[in-house]
């Protein structure tokens, strides 16, 4: 296993550093920072200030050879917006991201697995039509239109929950609640596929003539064998929410890394920017990792020698 | 009682607590949603509106005030100033008055100020939109007195003064500031990043002590979540909402945000280097149609680059008629005389600009096809945008019709007309000696004789050269709670008063 772990490491890395070297290069391909920052009517000689000050005015190469050096003291550079070290900025905004992701999974998996695989029991039955039918609307609902009717909803008109924010756990109800809808949606679709197919194959037939009961053969039988794509969904949906719930965290106000993202793209704020993608990189790395361990603890066919 | 029993009464009992603080504001303290929060808290970046409404006159104050609907200054934090030369003022400051730091408001703290938000080792807006090329040096006369020279006369030092705020001697140089310290009304308390700003009320204040103890400010980029705030006692006012989301007369105030939406003219590049054309194209448009349709009905249609409340705006000028048949017309006679009135011409946008921005381009655009113009609509990102909106121009550009919003919110035309339409203006298709001649004049005269001068540039502008398309002086919503007792002003499109707030009784 930890040879197994130090490959897909070493893998990482090389494609930690393209991202790297493509995310500084593109960046700087979308325009002037000195244009967003400084009044429309400033002087060429206050915007070559302006660049001098920030290292712009230097060869490209340059200001390439200055970030490297300080990635290996972890020195991102100073944010354009903030006027901080942008490492900092991205670190303070992550673990509310991270959060969200924390409590949003575990519910999509555990509404997932039981309501798909109940579903994949009887196909085509009263209960799998249902599931069908709310887990198609949960994945094809855009989350912006959820979120707004959630705060007139349950704000507004009924008054139960806070409209937006961060300060007490009720404040957290409404963004986890929208952004659960459509992980789930999909994946009670996976589970549902998944759990067919295992449901269908000979050992399950057996278990049925040897009468073991129903919830025996769904949860401890077919589920353990039709985990795998689920697994591999459900870390991709996860991935998507570390890379920022840009949605939530915009209409629910939420100081998460997707919004600081999306504003540090528009404001050209190169050193967030190349700090959140890298932070979001390694968040990524670390869950394919525990995905891939998870495979071997699921299935012991799978060996990572 | 079981265990279950507990957990679920735990659970309710937390629930109740936490939605009775979600709800609840303590009675002097007020709540602000922003529709975007601040990167930096620091003084020298105040005219930035995101700043600016949070700290400007709360916290840190400025020597002189604008007054925006007398189109003057009031004395702050200075009680009186004169101009003894071309050059040179006096200012005399209050006395008694200490930063929140305990450092004494004096000449010295002015100069340090001066000196701080001029340094080039910051890019302070301050400086760069307002004290760029003054050339201002301050001098200690006295303990309350502070002399300032300027290497050019400026006759409106005290209206760029208004711009200027006074932070404590103890405010790092050459690095922004995350804690303001100011001589204002309120103290910075806390800032956590993405969430809040909260400012408390300072018992120490030199004026009149306001009515409101704390402030906290959130921000929503979302307008109908910053409206739902105020509706449900969250908050008390929200800055700006969207005027879908001004819904209720009672709660939602209208306030002028200092925005000209316009249309520039490339002059220079055929067909619109005849004014029959670009005649023909203020006509064509019937602005009125967009009021309360795509446009909030209570914007005014623009007559000039700036609005009435700057010193220098021309209020001989009136709205273009809707008239297609006359713009029919002058492009037929332009036709006649051999300008290819047919050619295609850019129409540039760019997305948010303004809300709708995007439906009234396609509107405008189709408005213009309507009476035989070949109108191709394009919109730019913002730094595209930019980059076609400042010089050097593209030597390979074709005709466009370009999209702008304009903000002058410091009360006087120097700030618009020079970078609009001087020959060296940044944004300028002008190149006209006379003009040019007019605008650098008017820049050195003071009072009515100022305002009359400026009168007369808008009035070549806008009569003779005919080189913009006028649209509308823009207005933004505020959502005031039902606590509150406050009316927004255009003052409060970069600055907001604590002080000024009042609770209903």
């Amino acid at each position: 296993m930890g040879g197994f772990i130090f490959k897909r490491s070493l893998q990482s890395v090389f494609s930690l550093i393209a991202l790297i070297v493509l995310v500084f290069f593109l960046a700087r391909l979308t325009g002037s920072p000195a244009d967003l920052y400084l009044p429309q009517d400033a002087s060429p000689e206050v915007r070559f200030q302006f660049n001098e000050r920030l290292g712009f005015n230097d060869p490209l190469y340059v200001q390439f050879g200055r970030f490297l050096v300080g990635l290996l003291h972890f020195d991102m550079g100073e944010s354009l917006q903030f006027s901080r070290p942008a490492v900092d900025v991205v670190l303070n905004a992550f673990p509310t991201t991270l959060m969200l992701a924390a409590i949003t999974m575990p519910i999509v998996i555990i509404l997932s697995v039981i309501t798909g695989s109940l579903a994949a029991f009887r196909p085509g039955g009263v209960f799998d039509r249902l599931a069908s039918f709310i887990s198609l609307i949960g994945a094809s609902t855009p989350n912006f239109w959820v979120a707004i009717v959630g705060v007139l909803v349950f704000a507004v008109t009924f008054r139960i929950l806070p409209t937006s924010g961060t300060g007490t756990p009720l404040h957290w109800v409404l963004p986890v609640a929208v952004l659960t809808l459509r992980p789930t949606g999909v994946l009670v679709q996976v589970v549902r596929t998944s759990m067919i197919t295992a449901l269908s194959s000979a050992y399950v037939k057996t278990a049925k003539a040897r009468g073991v009961g129903s919830r025996a053969i769904i949860f401890v039988h077919a589920l353990r064998n039709g985990l795998l794509p689920v697994i591999t969904v459900a870390s991709d949906q996860a991935a998507g929410i570390v890379n920022g719930a840009v949605i939530v965290e915009t209409v629910f106000g939420f100081p998460g890394i997707g919004k600081l993202m999306i504003d540090s793209v528009m404001l050209r704020d190169f050193a967030v920017i190349q700090a959140a993608v890298l932070v979001t990189a390694l968040a990524v790395f670390i869950i394919n990792i525990l995905v891939d361990i998870t495979y071997a603890l699921v299935d012991p066919r799978i060996r990572y020698s | 009682m079981t265990i279950r029993t507990s957990i679920i009464l735990g659970i309710a009992t937390a629930a109740l607590m936490t939605a009775g603080q979600v709800s609840a504001q303590p009675s002097k303290a007020v709540t602000i949603v922003l529709p975007a929060g601040p990167d930096r808290l620091d003084p020298c970046e105040t005219p930035r509106s995101v700043i600016g409404r949070i700290i400007k006159q709360n916290v840190v104050e400025t020597l002189v005030e604008l007054d925006y609907a007398n189109r003057t200054t009031l004395p702050r934090l200075a009680d009186s100033w004169e101009q003894t030369s071309p050059t040179e003022w006096l200012f005399k400051l209050h006395p008694g008055i200490t930063f929140h730091d305990g450092a004494p408001f004096d000449a010295k703290s002015v100069i340090y100020s001066i000196e701080r938000t001029t340094d080039p080792a910051l890019t302070c807006i301050t400086r760069t939109k307002y004290f760029d090329g003054t050339d201002i040096k301050a001098t200690e006369v006295d303990a309350h007195t502070v002399k300032f020279v300027t290497g050019k006369p400026i006759p409106i030092l005290p209206t760029l003064l208004a711009q200027l705020a006074i932070a404590s001697p103890n405010t790092p140089k050459g690095k922004y500031t995350a804690q303001p310290i100011g001589t204002g009304p309120y103290t910075f308390d806390t800032w956590t990043q993405g969430e809040k700003v909260v400012l408390k009320r300072n018992d120490a204040y030199w004026g009149a002590k306001p009515v409101i103890e704390q402030a906290t400010y959130v921000w929503r980029s979302e307008s109908s979540v910053a409206a739902a705030m105020v509706e449900t006692g969250e908050a008390d006012l929200a800055f700006s909402i969207a005027p879908q989301d001004a819904t209720n007369p009672k709660t939602d105030k209208v306030y002028p945000n200092s925005d000209s939406a316009m249309f520039r003219l490339s002059v220079d590049i055929p067909p619109l280097n005849d004014v029959r054309v670009r005649k023909a194209i203020n006509l064509a448009i019937d602005r009125k149609a967009f009021l309360g349709s795509i446009i909030s009905p209570k914007a005014e249609l623009a007559t000039q680059q700036v609005g009435p409340s700057v010193l220098g705006f021309n209020p001989t000028l009136k709205p273009w008629d809707y008239d297609p048949e006359q713009a029919m017309a002058l492009l037929a006679e332009a036709k006649a005389a051999g300008v290819k009135v047919d050619q295609e011409i850019r129409m540039v946008g760019r997305p948010a600009m303004f809300s709708n921005s995007n439906e009234f381009v396609e509107a405008a655009a189709e408005m213009l096809r309507g009476v035989g113009f070949n109108i191709k609509l394009e919109n730019l990102e913002m730094s595209q945008w930019l980059e076609m909106a400042n010089k050097p121009f593209s030597p390979q550009r074709k005709p466009n019709i370009f999209l702008t919003m304009h903000d002058n919110n410091s009360g006087d035309a120097a700030f618009t007309a020079f970078f609009k339409y001087h020959s060296n203006g940044r944004q300028s298709e002008l190149h006209d000696p006379e003009l040019d001649a007019l605008i650098v004049n008017a820049g050195t005269q003071s009072g009515e004789q100022r305002a009359a001068e400026y009168n007369e540039v808008f009035r070549r502008i806008y009569q003779d050269i005919v080189s913009d398309v006028p649209l509308f002086y823009m207005v933004n919503y505020m959502r005031v709670g039902s606590r509150l007792d406050f009316t927004p002003t255009i003052a409060n499109a970069v600055e907001l008063q604590l002080a000024k707030l009042t609770l209903k009784p």
